[in-house]
């Protein structure tokens, strides 16, 4: 079905766009309403869980280093419970992939073009993911890799703006209580746990044992770098203004000014997003593409691209409310039980205990 | 009048065969071809009159056929006929070494000499012809095709083969300078049209016996012959199966150009990225040699094409090899943003003036609005017009005669751009956007850059729809069908994407000479050491 190899960098870099693009822009604001300046904490306690979640998929699916996650459960849990959690993940990649088009749509809207209808920037994301997931995993990893790079410059705008930051505005330090913190924790941990997308692209690893090396590092990776954004929102704006703002780290980026030269960086900033978006949603797009293909048993998900394309685009105008806010409530109160629970942990827990009682999957490969 | 109307119009399907006008239409080139004839499979005969019957009504109305019949060393009993194509032979050396030697020379050498019909072949071709090159054959099909490539006809009395006599010598440009890759530094020599120069040319920079030239003909018609080149040994024989049947999987009635088969072997027929290079410098086919490519050099065109094609390739000149590293690694870079300006420049320029004022500095911004104010146009159809006028202008300066040529276009750009800009109907800052754009276009490969000219085209307008983010949707939308290339198995993008690390130290800069230790990894057989470790040079502390 899927004839191209990918190596550990391109799956260790394709990990990082599947996380980061829309975490960036909205896990701050969501983490800093509960926890306040410990936010960061949050952060940190997000990435230690994803980071249980990232190896307990790696070693699930290393049982089975052929099959990808919608493979696999049906030789575990036999032909018709299978089937029934192949759907759901499915369903749970159809999902990520409308909320992300949503995201960005909402986005470029607000930040960019209020005038210009969203169906527009929609169709836009969708066409251009489209035509990677089209050409296959391959291109897709070459793609990310390509321009990884660009998006990296993001790194060099948080450190432009450290002019503007005082730790003190982290101060005073652990003043929220443990369960705030705690609930501040848990949608960054539902972004970060994204990474289960690992078990899609594991049989198509050229080393599928440096699996385990891959989620680690992205994990870290990602964890660092959404701790990173949390704090420089934290320390530019303070708690209660970074909860304010919907996209704290875009405001971030327009504070900078070195010498009038360096400014107006926002719009740049914007335009890398969305090449991250393309990747983001191309990763998830290509997961439901093939989940599809491989439930419904196909011999090539080519012909599902178009079609799911559709369903993408329809999907994220009937899902997600009339506005950001409404989306990101959405985010906060219906995900968490049944990503987070469900298909990220609940899941792949049950899979692996009963692949391990039912001596399912040997370490073989 | 009806006489002389009709063969022109069935002049396609009577090339090269007699004319047989009651024959129902066949395919073109089947017919035509030198493969397809009637004649195909016939054999001589021992008779030499009925050979040459054969042979003349064959090439029937070709009157540059010249048929010379003569007597061997004054031996009345065994004739001799020669058959050769006026003006692709060399007539002193046919005189001389053929029939002087056979007809004159051989009495004076060996008097009294009493042949039987039987034995005058065997002696011709030892003792009597002074010929580099012979060779013998009984196929009417490869005598046909060698009085026609040039090489002489030697047809004897009661034998049933002929002796080909390599005597070629026709009119061919003599080795320049090369017009489409002029360098400073480096040979100044390029390839010319003939194929036998070409490949001494490059066998003059290799003298190794693992340079290996094969040659096949292609072209029912034209009967074009092509030479695959390789170094056995450095290129990896994958990609030599894969270029040998990719050219024989050609059928076409003729090859005039290097083009033809590029667009026939190519990886993405539909992509305006070239993927198979073309040089007209020996230097440079070498290089690539050397780095395991394979070289197709075509009979009449100076140009040859270079197989894989990498991306990379359009932003190196050989000129970066001769000249020192660092120097060189600084114009990589100027080149690479040079090939980023003359794609996104206008689509960016419409953008920033159009939809993203906020991300021009304040002055500039009112700079520019100062200037639009008397223009009519919008910024879209502004800069549209004027890429147009510039395209033209490109266009009529290498369409028309040389020496007016760039003076048309010198003027054309003056006065166009002035006269557009004092009548207000462009803005200054477009006219030097476009000035710009159209510049660092020069600094690519050309075949890359035209590639470019079309894309930008595609930009400006998904610029003019959505700014930035149009634009953006655009250059992924070129990142993605970049990554999706291939050339013969080797991705277009690589070393970058998918990243050889070793590899990168001949992309975006130069790494010196003695840094330079492998060859490329994809192209060639894995590993490949090319040169000692310690060739950094380390002169000693004090002087002589």
């Amino acid at each position: 079905m899927e004839q191209g190899k990918i190596d550990s960098n391109q799956a260790f870099l394709l990990m990082l766009s599947t996380v980061l693009p829309t975490a960036i822009l909205t896990v701050p604001d969501v983490a800093v309403k509960f926890a306040k300046q410990d936010a960061w904490i949050s952060l940190v306690i997000a990435t230690l869980v994803a980071m249980a979640i990232a190896v307990l998929i790696v070693n699930l699916s290393l049982r089975f280093p052929e099959k990808t996650l919608f493979v696999y459960p049906e030789e575990i849990l036999g032909k018709v419970s299978g089937k029934i959690v192949i759907g759901l993940y499915v369903w749970w990649y159809l999902q990520l992939g409308s909320a992300t088009i949503r995201e960005f749509s909402f986005f470029l809207v607000t930040v960019s073009m209020p005038d210009t209808p969203m169906i527009v920037f929609s169709i836009i994301i969708v066409v251009v993911s489209a035509y990677a997931v089209y050409n296959g995993l391959e291109v897709l990893s070459r793609f990310n890799q390509l321009f990884i790079p660009v998006t990296g410059l993001l790194v060099i705008v948080f450190l432009l703006s450290t002019k503007d930051m005082k730790l003190t505005r982290l101060l005073p330090l652990f003043d929220t209580n443990m369960s705030s913190v705690l609930k501040g924790a848990v949608t960054p941990t539902m972004w970060l746990a994204e990474i289960v997308t690992i078990g899609v692209i594991i049989p198509y690893l050229n080393k599928p044992k440096e699996a385990y090396r891959v989620v680690v590092l992205a994990t870290l990776t990602n964890g660092f770098l959404l701790t990173a954004s949390v704090l420089e929102a934290l320390l530019i704006f303070a708690p209660h203004l970074t909860a304010d703002w919907l996209y704290p780290i875009y405001n971030a980026v327009r504070v900078v000014s070195i010498a009038h030269i360096v400014e107006r960086l926002e719009s740049v900033i914007l335009v890398l997003w969305l090449i991250g978006g393309f990747v983001k949603l191309g990763v998830f797009y290509y997961a439901a593409v093939l989940g599809s293909a491989q439930w419904l048993g196909l011999k090539d998900y080519r012909s599902l691209v178009v079609p799911l394309g559709v369903i993408l685009v329809a999907l994220s105008y009937l899902l997600y409310g009339n506005n950001i806010v409404d989306l990101l409530d959405y985010f906060a109160e219906a995900w968490v039980p049944f990503d987070l629970l469900v298909l990220e942990v609940g899941i792949p827990l049950a899979l692996l205990s009963i692949a391990l009682i039912r001596g399912k999957g040997g370490k073989k490969g | 009048m009806t006489k002389f109307i009709k063969p022109l119009k069935l002049k396609p399907k009577l090339l090269g065969q007699k004319q047989e006008q009651d024959k129902p239409p066949v395919n073109q080139t089947e017919n035509a071809g030198l493969s397809g004839a009637a004649w195909k499979d016939e054999v001589l005969g021992q008779d030499l009159e009925a050979n040459l019957r054969q042979i003349k009504a064959i090439l029937n109305k070709c009157s540059d056929v010249i048929y010379r019949e003569f007597i061997f060393a004054q031996n009345e009993a065994i004739r001799l006929a020669l058959i050769y194509t006026d003006g692709l032979v060399d007539k002193a050396q046919i005189s001389e070494q053929i029939m002087r030697a056979l007809a004159l020379e051989v009495p004076q050498v060996v008097p009294g000499l009493e042949l039987t019909k039987a034995q005058a072949l065997e002696f011709i071709k030892q003792r009597g012809l002074c010929i580099h090159q012979v060779k013998e054959s009984n196929r009417l099909q490869d005598l046909i095709l060698a009085i026609l490539s040039g090489d002489t006809v030697l047809l004897v009395d009661g034998h049933a083969t002929a002796i080909i006599n390599g005597a070629r010598g026709f009119e061919a440009r003599a080795i320049s300078e090369p017009e489409a890759e002029p360098t400073v530094r480096g040979p100044r020599e390029a390839f010319v049209e003939s194929l036998g120069v070409n490949t001494s040319l490059i066998r003059r920079k290799i003298k190794s016996p693992n340079l290996k030239i094969e040659t096949l003909r292609l072209g029912e018609v034209s009967g074009t012959d092509v030479a695959i080149i390789y170094v056995e040994g450095i290129v990896n024989d994958k990609l030599v199966t894969e270029v040998k049947s990719r050219l024989e999987r050609i059928k076409i009635d003729a090859i005039l150009e290097s083009g033809y088969i590029e667009e026939l072997i190519e990886d993405g027929p539909w992509s305006p990225f070239p993927t198979v290079n073309h040089t007209e410098k020996p230097d440079r086919a070498a290089a690539m040699l050397l780095e395991g490519r394979a070289v197709i050099l075509v009979d009449g065109t100076p140009f040859v094409l270079t197989v894989p094609m990498l991306f990379f390739e359009s932003l190196q000149a050989s000129e970066d090899y001769y000249e020192r590293f660092l120097f060189t690694s600084a114009i990589r870079l100027v080149r690479f943003l040079a090939m980023v300006t003359s794609l996104v420049l206008p689509g960016l320029y419409i953008s920033l003036v159009s939809f993203n004022h906020e991300l021009l500095p304040t002055t500039l911004l009112l700079s520019i609005a100062a200037q639009r104010e008397a223009v009519p146009y919008p910024v879209l159809i502004e800069v549209l017009a004027m890429e147009f006028a510039f395209e033209v202008l490109r266009e009529a300066g290498i369409r028309l005669p040389r020496p007016i040529g760039q003076a048309v276009s010198i003027v054309g750009a003056l006065v166009v751009g002035e006269a557009a800009v004092q009548a207000g109907m462009v803005a200054p800052a477009t006219v030097i956007v476009v000035a710009l754009t159209g510049i660092s276009s020069f600094v690519v490969a050309y075949s890359t850059s035209i590639t470019f000219r079309l894309l930008r085209f595609i930009l400006i307008i998904l610029s003019g729809t959505l700014g930035l983010v149009g634009l953006i949707t655009g250059v992924a939308m070129i990142g993605i069908h970049l990554c999706t290339l291939r050339s013969f198995g080797v991705p277009y993008l690589s070393p970058l994407v998918p990243t050889t690390a070793v590899d990168l130290k001949d992309t975006f800069f130069r790494a010196p000479w003695w840094a330079m230790f492998s060859r490329p990894r994809l192209a060639v057989r894995q590993g490949q050491k090319k040169q000692a470790q310690d060739l950094k040079p380390t002169p000693p502390e004090t002087g002589p």
